[in-house]
């Protein structure tokens, strides 16, 4: 297991390699003089040409790139053009933020949508899995703007469960509209992928024997056909995670959550490159580890799978 | 009869009491307000946009500033001399104004809340001026003797600051620049304290210390910034108690209006911009409380001068002119909430002038004008502008307009960073642009707008050169008599409306919504983000 993990987290390197790559060159092609922008609408030439060579931005290309790489690896990625702080507190300061929410988004669409996944297959055809179908349908149907937009008109404006949108005093409450706006997508998509996961395990021989042997249906369902059920579900968990990353983006700007999401988008805007590097950077690493913990997870859940 | 009088008396009395206390001012209670983006810097020296301005309003504190109608009134300065040929200002001081003692929770700052004197002046104008701060609108008081020596590493220190006492100031200027008292309202042009900007050094951004009315308290990247009252602010308010009135101010961050907008129904902020949507709405619920004034700017199409099809075709330039209706545009796109623009100056600037005859809608003359520009059978163009929702729904608008005389009109947006590059880089002939004074002197509009020493990213995004017309504002900039300029500012506007570098399409409108027991709130003519809140009250 341990000689596992390293070598998918030295394979990943080359991929980190890459995406600074790419990251690099986006970054670079993109129109926009950061320069100009941070003087605004009426900038002195002299003072946006002193600014481009503090910033680097007049070297030659490949000594950017190179300077970019030694800054990713000696783990010091600069500081912000925007505002002066460095990438790493920029980043680190949000990052609680993130995570909390999309931990939380994630665990509320793991619960929910593997329970009304299983409530839809174990009651196939009923009114109680037509009612999950529809929601679901809708929840990968609907943006998370739209979702959210209207969470906070029926939660906040109209029945004031939840006091207002931002972090509050940094009560546990404010947390939860984003977590559901966020997690929306997700649930629907594990709702229904857990359906006809389990609708096809409900019908082997083996769930069949165990009814047989007089054990009760909750056993049955959550003992011997979740499990099995369960890898395609963590696959999507995995693969998701990307997702609920982007989503972040939206959901973060409606809520005025201030986390990772809102940095990365103002730091495009504003042509802030060291801060996009870090961003994605940081974003990439986020999919490679959560690919990694997928992979793991397999054997848990099959024990049939080897990490050889 | 004695029973009537008494009961007059008693409605007087008590009408009085009400009136009394209705009027006396509240102490406390914690301001809730939204900013629309996070702000850059806090740091004034780099501050260049309303969100930093916002804050810093708060936090720190220039040498005069704007009242609320846009006039200049002293603020650190009790008073100013201006010598006769206008080289030479002498401020004299507000003896008593001191450096915040502490901030951030308690914690005491370097400076110890000492006492702001010339001295502090003088270094700050060195920090602000020092090539190694960037400071992006160091350049507006260029005409400080020794200024360019300075910033080109020639020499030490400006030459032209100097503390004459403690609570005497005198700036030289290298030639006569009328405005420049004007110039120091800016919030660039704050006093510093030299013991706590080394102190935070890089980080200073992050603890700014000032001497305004509130106190910096913390900032939450993207979440919030709080700040709290001044105990040792200096103010005081009429009947000499002191000032602010509130304990605290909390700004959050929210980006989207329409959650501006459902947060200020619910009472989670006290103030909020109004989008257009909601407009009527807010009108109608809150008619005392929604405030709207004409605001020192303008919105304009501005045509490249030295690109085709505008170079060296003004019949063409004025034929785009009369094919906008702009009271039609103003009407069905603005819900009536913009002044229709006949130039560049706005109204309530000095040198606007209200008989200025600009481009009424006449159709009939702008195809005419089409014919004479080479163009009988229209023409096909590009209009570039900032992605938002906006912006498109004006371009849109215009590009109906003039399709009825001929002229196809292709769309363009591009988010912001590339617009700004491309207009300024001279790139694109056709483009959306605005702008809102930073100082309150025509010569912020004309003179940085359409001079040609301003070309490209300095402001003329037009590329406009006009020799009378450089001649003209340069000049007003170094006239001190007002009637003067007054004539060579509304002369300069005529040339350039007739030349018609831009198709003028209104004049801004800044407008406020606040809760109904917001106190003492006047919303100011320099945009709502001038707000200050040392008089504003909480009657709750």
């Amino acid at each position: 297991m341990v000689t596992y993990i390293l070598r998918r987290l030295l394979g990943a390197i080359p991929v980190v390699i890459g995406v600074i790559l790419v990251v690099f060159i986006l970054t670079t092609i993109v129109p926009g003089d950061p320069a100009l922008i941070m003087q605004g609408q009426r900038g002195d030439p002299q003072t946006i040409e002193r600014i481009r060579n503090e910033m680097g931005l007049n070297d030659p290309l490949h000594i950017q790139l190179l300077n970019f790489y030694k800054s990713v690896f000696t783990f010091n990625l600069g500081r912000s053009y925007t505002n002066n702080m460095t990438v790493v507190q920029a980043i680190m300061e949000r990052l609680p933020y993130t995570f909390g929410l999309a931990f939380l988004a994630m665990l509320f669409a793991v619960i929910f949508g593997v329970l009304f996944g299983i409530i839809s297959a174990t009651k196939q055809y009923s009114s109680y899995d037509y009612i999950v179908m529809v929601i679901s349908l809708l929840g990968i149907s609907a943006p998370a703007f739209f979702v959210g937009i209207i969470c906070i008109l029926v939660f906040i404006v109209w029945l004031r469960w939840i006091p207002g949108t931002g972090t509050g005093n940094g009560e546990l409450v404010y947390v939860i509209l984003p977590a559901v706006t966020l997690g929306a997508r997700l649930l629907a998509l594990i709702a229904r992928l857990t359906r006809s996961a389990m609708l096809e395990v409900i019908r082997q021989d083996y769930i069949t024997t165990a009814r047989a042997k007089g054990l009760p249906d909750l056993i049955v369902v959550f003992k011997h056909a979740l499990k099995n059920a369960m890898i395609p579900v963590v696959t999507i968990i995995g693969l998701q995670t990307a997702e609920v990353m982007g989503g972040v983006i939206i959901t973060e700007r409606i809520f005025g959550w201030p986390g990772v999401g809102r940095l990365s988008i103002n730091a495009v805007t504003r042509r802030d490159f060291p801060v996009i590097r870090g961003v994605v950077l940081f974003m990439a690493l986020i999919f490679i580890l959560a690919n990694i913990l997928v992979d793991i997870s397999y054997g848990f859940f099959d024990p049939r799978i080897r990490y050889d | 009869m004695r029973k009537f009088t008494f009961f007059v008396v008693c409605i007087m009395v008590l009408s009085l009491t009400v009136v009394c206390f209705a009027e006396t001012p509240k102490y406390g209670g914690v301001w809730k307000d939204a900013l629309q983006q996070n702000p850059p810097y806090l740091d004034p020296a780099m501050a260049t946009d309303t969100t930093s301005a916002e804050i810093d309003y708060q936090i720190f504190e220039t040498l005069v500033e704007n009242d609320t109608e846009g006039d200049l009134v002293p603020l650190l300065a009790e008073s100013w001399e201006v010598n006769g040929d206008a080289t030479e200002v002498v401020f004299h001081l507000r003896k008593g104004v001191k450096f915040h003692a502490a901030t951030e929770g308690g914690v005491p700052t370097a400076n110890g809340g000492r006492e702001v004197t010339a001295h502090d002046w003088v270094w700050t104008f060195n920090y602000i001026c020092d090539p190694a701060t960037n400071s992006p609108r160091a350049y507006f008081v260029e005409f400080i003797k020794g200024y360019q020596e300075y910033m080109d590493g020639k020499v030490d220190s400006l030459a032209g600051v100097s503390a004459l006492d403690d609570y005497t100031l005198k700036f030289e200027l290298s030639q006569k620049f009328a405005p420049f008292v004007s110039v120091l309202a800016y919030n660039t042009f704050v006093v510093l304290p030299r013991e706590d900007v080394e102190k935070w050094d890089e980080n200073w951004n992050f603890h700014p210390v000032g001497t305004g009315p509130f106190t910096f308290e913390y900032w939450n990247q993207d979440d919030k910034i709080y700040l709290s009252k001044n105990e040792n602010y200096w103010g005081k308010d009429d009947n000499g108690n002191p000032l602010p009135y509130m304990d605290a101010l909390e700004f959050r961050i929210i980006e989207d209006y329409s959650v501006m907008w459902e947060e200020f129904k619910v009472e989670n902020l006290y103030q909020t911009y109004v989008d257009d949507p909601y407009y009527l709405e807010a009108k109608e619920t809150y008619a005392d409380s929604f405030f709207e004034r004409p605001q020192l700017g303008t919105f304009y199409f501005g045509m490249n001068m030295e690109l085709p099809p505008f170079k060296d075709n003004k019949p063409l330039r004025q034929a785009m002119n009369y094919a906008i209706n702009r009271e039609l545009l103003n009407e069905l796109v603005l819900n009536n909430r913009q002044t229709p623009a006949s130039g560049i100056l706005p109204p309530g600037m000095f040198g606007y002038n209200p008989d200025l005859k600009g481009y009424n809608y006449d159709p009939a003359k702008a195809r005419e004008l089409l014919k004479e520009a080479g163009y009988p059978n229209g023409l096909e163009i590009t209009l570039q502008y900032n992605t938002s929702t906006f912006n498109a729904r004006i371009a849109e608008a215009l590009q109906a307009q003039y399709a009825q005389i001929g002229i196809k009109v292709n769309l363009e947006n591009l988010e912001w960073g590339t617009h700004l590059d491309t207009t300024a880089n001279g790139e694109v002939p056709f483009f959306r642009m605005a702008w809102v004074c930073d100082y309150n002197d025509p010569d912020n509009f004309l003179y940085v707008l359409l001079h040609s020493e301003n070309k490209g990213a300095k402001g003329n995004y037009t590329r406009y050169h006009n020799p009378i017309f450089d001649m003209l504002t340069a000049r007003a900039r170094r006239e001190s008599d007002p009637n003067i300029r007054k004539e060579l500012y509304q002369e300069a506007e005529a040339i350039i409306v007739d030349e018609a570098p831009m198709v003028f399409i209104y004049h801004h409108t800044t407008d406020s919504l606040i809760q109904p027991y917001v106190q003492n709130y006047v919303l100011p003519s320099f945009g709502q983000y001038s707000n200050k809140f040392t008089k504003v009250w909480l009657d709750i």
